[in-house]
């Protein structure tokens, strides 16, 4: 069945879908938002943190690297005597120094006290102490990274600090060349997130040690040192990536922490989006249920009260419906159409009696009009014969006509008995008989186990005077007019034939269709209608007729004991 | 009704599988299993792979496993090796060849077997190769025979000492280096002989060299031993100055020979990128983040004379660090 318009519930569940999916997708960009935010921040927090954290070890380190050099040029300040054996000592327990060596005040290589091998003769190049820069070294001076050019076959990186001397003799400069072993144990497992690091890179934008040095230095890896060299402590956010630096201590170096926005904060909002969607499939899912329990308790009512309408549409009478329904509405909404069905059913029935009890009073006034042409022939038919002295054949036919009228009222009853409506057909052919000067006989054959049921009266009357008027009436040789009753099955039959002319078939249609033309009297169509009217479509006259042979009316009705108008009323 | 629940049911199983969907890449995990097959775990350039490839290994928490047969010439021992990791279980090789030709059959059946194959260095004849990483070594070639050339005599002859001939490295080495030394009507000559990869027999190649053309005045090495070779070659027999030599690769040797005028030049390739780009290749393969490419990606290449060699750049082409 295809029906226009939407379902209640598909409504319902668009709507409480809709909503949901709406409330989530706000509380979703509301929540990433402001988690954002905090999550930066958080990151940034962290950042600074775990820089400030290295800035204080590295501090240390440094701190404890300037006692060292205080010591060492305490040593070379003593004299060249003790020497060899405090650096070798001093040289064991640091293996983070590569090499302490002297410089005289032309930067020209004195002493250099190592383990990494000897001095290589030759030495065009030193990176430890370049003389060119001599003018920078005279208030302590940190390299940038390089590699130790001292020995053979040996070229370690490292970071070079130079002191000058005060009290030596010959020596003015201190240089003590230190591998990042130290600073990469600090440096290398410190993690910001799960990407993030640290590095140490000095106010000129040099890197002075980087987890991943050789990756930067292979151009694997860059790392944007001219920009962050413009930074001043703090922190700073861009490109989804977060910078915290800190200064230390020698003002030459400083730590930078490099984490990750994206990794840090998307992992956590993919996994609040998870929650998100979980809650919001529950939500959805709930809602789901709750229009499902709406569409139950309201639309499936509601549509099957208007199967009940349609039901009811297509056949009203046999209708029958009890109120059903969970929600109060729908139960008062079915409560009523129960009571409209009832009244409407009441209303039917009664416009239905009405209209047959209007037919049986048309009816009624109808038989109690007396065909004044046929009253009048007869009273002069009897005046006639009293004139003539045939006053035995004028009582006879007094009385026939006396009994006519009897029958015919009947004290107001519809049904009489078979027996009377023979009589009143015997009197009415009586009369009929002497107008027409005997032009025809008739006889009955009346079964007697029928004439005690009831009929309707009036019924066989019409039918004869059909029979006299379109058959006989103008035969030239006798007519005959049986009359027969007999039982057949449930049914009471009546059969009138005349061997007369005879109808063809537009006869035979304008007697069973039309209202006789003179208004008076019942005619065959009567008879007809009030035996369907009383006693259903089943039951009625047909009529066989073969034109110059004569005409066979069948009347139909059924076997009635006692007087059912009452029975009805 | 029935069928507005089914929808229903249906949506909210979808939804579900949807999210697990999610849970389940987020989650992936299991370390990925790389073998790492190249020519030589002796010479400096190798143990800078390695280096390279040690660091992509944590950065990028992989299982590496790495091997090199004994000599540079022993191409059987690499194909068994590519063989024992296709039995243990590689999902990708990383594999420099020694030879173009006789390693491509073991590759091409590893290949097969569904191992990703990112070739380092040195190309092998297959078309089943997912990457290949390395030097550009006919741009390097000419590199060097721009090097050779950087010079103000007005008469160069060059003896060339090259590896086997069935490697490809040094046959393109080779190839752009002679294209370049062609094109200068200064060089009066250039030969070529070509030795196994190792120090001695570049020391012997190199003297063979100078004993059948006394004209040489340029020696060129083409790999690391070779360079090795060559400039002992000229140190030890007082030809320093007299005879300058160019090198391919570095390794600390090289460097001091540079420091005493030996070298006047040293082409330094990259092996830490091509170790650290090798596994991060092959990891980003077996993750599905790249797809397989004919493209050479290639490393850089720089060249180290007397003058930059201690420049920062200079420092960090040339000494690997820590």
């Amino acid at each position: 069945m295809k029906r226009k318009g939407i379902s209640i519930s598909t409504v319902l569940m668009i709507m409480l879908v809709g909503t949901v999916v709406a409330v989530l997708l706000s509380a979703m960009l509301l929540f990433y938002g402001s988690y954002q935010r905090m999550m930066v921040q958080n990151s940034v927090t962290n950042s600074i943190r775990t820089v400030n954290q290295v800035s204080i070890t590295v501090n240390d380190y440094l701190r404890e690297t300037d006692k060292i050099m205080g010591i060492i040029q305490e040593a070379l300040e003593d004299g060249e005597e003790n020497r060899e054996e405090f650096f070798d000592v001093f040289l064991r327990i640091r293996p983070d120094v590569i090499a302490v060596s002297t410089y005289d005040e032309a930067g020209d290589l004195l002493h250099c006290y190592s383990t990494r091998g000897e001095v290589r003769a030759a030495l065009k190049e030193n990176l430890s102490f370049q003389k060119d820069r001599i003018g920078e070294y005279a208030e302590g001076y940190i390299s940038a990274p390089h590699v130790v050019t001292l020995f053979e076959g040996a070229y370690p990186w490292a970071v070079t600090i130079i002191t000058p001397i005060e009290g030596g003799e010959r020596e003015r400069w201190a240089a003590l060349d230190i591998s990042c072993t130290n600073i990469s144990s600090y440096i290398n497992d410190i993690g910001i997130g799960s990407r993030g690091y640290c590095f140490l890179m000095d106010m000129a934008g040099n890197i002075v040690y980087h987890p991943q040095q050789q990756l930067l230095y292979s151009s694997l890896k860059q790392e944007n040192t001219e920009r962050i060299a413009e930074l001043t402590d703090g922190s700073l956010v861009e490109n989804n990536t977060i910078y915290a630096v800190q200064g230390l201590q020698n003002d030459r170096w400083k730590v930078v922490g490099v984490s990750f926005v994206q990794e840090s904060i998307s992992e956590s909002l993919l996994e609040m989006g998870r929650i998100l969607v979980l809650s919001g499939i529950l939500i959805l899912l709930a809602a789901m249920l709750v229009a499902a329990a709406l569409s139950r308790a309201l639309s499936r009512p509601i549509r099957e009260l208007a199967s009940q309408m349609e039901a009811f549409e297509r056949n009203a009478e046999e209708f029958t419906y009890t109120p059903d329904g969970r929600a109060r509405e729908v139960l008062v909404l079915s409560e009523s159409f129960s009571h409209m069905v009832l009244r409407l059913q009441d209303l039917m029935e009664r416009v239905r009696d009405e209209q047959i009890n209007l037919r049986k009073t048309e009816l009624k006034a109808l038989q109690a009009q007396i065909n004044p042409h046929f009253l009048y022939n007869t009273l002069d038919s009897i005046s006639w014969m009293c004139e003539q002295g045939r006053n035995k054949e004028a009582v006879r036919m007094v009385n026939a006509l006396a009994r006519l009228f009897r029958i015919s009222i009947s004290r107001g009853h519809e049904l009489i008995p078979v027996r009377s409506e023979l009589q009143h057909a015997e009197s009415y052919l009586q009369i009929q008989s002497y107008r027409y000067r005997n032009q025809f006989t008739y006889s009955f054959e009346a079964d007697e186990r029928c004439l005690d049921y009831l009929c309707n009266k009036i019924t066989l009357q019409p039918i004869i005077e059909n029979a006299i008027y379109h058959g006989i009436n103008g035969l030239v040789e006798d007519g005959r007019i049986l009359v027969t009753v007999r039982e057949d099955g449930e049914d009471i039959v009546m059969t009138v034939e005349d061997n007369g002319s005879g109808m063809d078939a537009a006869q035979i249609e304008a007697v069973m269709n039309k209202e006789r033309s003179d208004h008076a009297g019942i005619g065959i169509k009567n008879v007809n209608d009030r035996l369907k009217i009383y006693f259903g479509p089943a039951y009625g006259i047909t009529i066989d007729s073969v034109p110059d042979e004569g005409t066979r009316v069948v009347i139909r009705m059924p076997k009635v004991r006692e007087e059912r108008e009452n029975a009805q009323e | 009704m029935r069928r507005n629940r089914k929808n229903t049911i249906l949506a909210a199983v979808l939804l579900i599988a949807l999210l697990l969907s999610g849970c389940r890449t987020a989650s992936a995990g299991g370390q990925h299993r790389i073998w790492f097959v190249v020519k030589s775990t002796e010479t400096e350039f190798w143990k800078s792979v390695f280096a390279g490839a040690n660091a992509a290994r944590a950065e990028y928490n992989v299982e590496l496993v790495l091997v090199g047969p004994e000599t540079e010439e022993d191409y059987e021992a690499q194909n068994r090796m590519i063989a024992q990791a296709s039995e243990e279980g590689a999902e990708a090789i990383v594999f420099s060849a020694i030879s173009y030709t006789e390693n491509a059959a073991a590759i091409d059946a590893a290949a097969r077997a569904g191992i990703k194959i990112v070739v380092i260095d040195s190309d092998v004849d297959s078309d089943l190769v997912d990457v290949r990483i390395g030097t550009d070594n006919i741009q390097a070639g000419r590199m060097t025979g721009a090097a050779v050339l950087d010079t103000d005599a007005d008469t160069i002859s060059v003896g060339i000492v090259n590896f086997a001939l069935g490697s490809r490295n040094g046959q393109e080495r080779e190839q752009g280096l002679r294209e370049v030394l062609e094109s200068d009507p200064r060089v009066q000559g250039i030969v070529t002989v070509n030795v196994a990869a190792t120090q001695e027999a570049g020391k012997d190649g190199a003297l063979q060299l100078l004993a059948a053309h006394p004209e040489i005045d340029t020696l060129v090495g083409l790999n690391e031993p070779l360079a090795v070779g060559t400039g002992l070659a000229v140190a030890e027999n007082g030809l320093t100055g007299r005879v300058r030599v160019v090198g391919f690769d570095t390794n600390v040797q090289c460097v001091d020979m540079m420091r005493e005028g030996v070298f006047s030049a040293l082409i330094a390739q990259n092996p830490y990128a091509m170790g650290y780009l090798g596994v991060e290749y092959a990891f980003s393969l077996l993750e599905g983040k790249t797809a397989g490419s004919s493209e050479w990606v290639d490393t850089s290449t720089t060249i180290v004379t007397p003058e930059n060699m201690f420049t920062p750049e200079g420092q960090k082409a040339l000494f690997p660090f820590g």
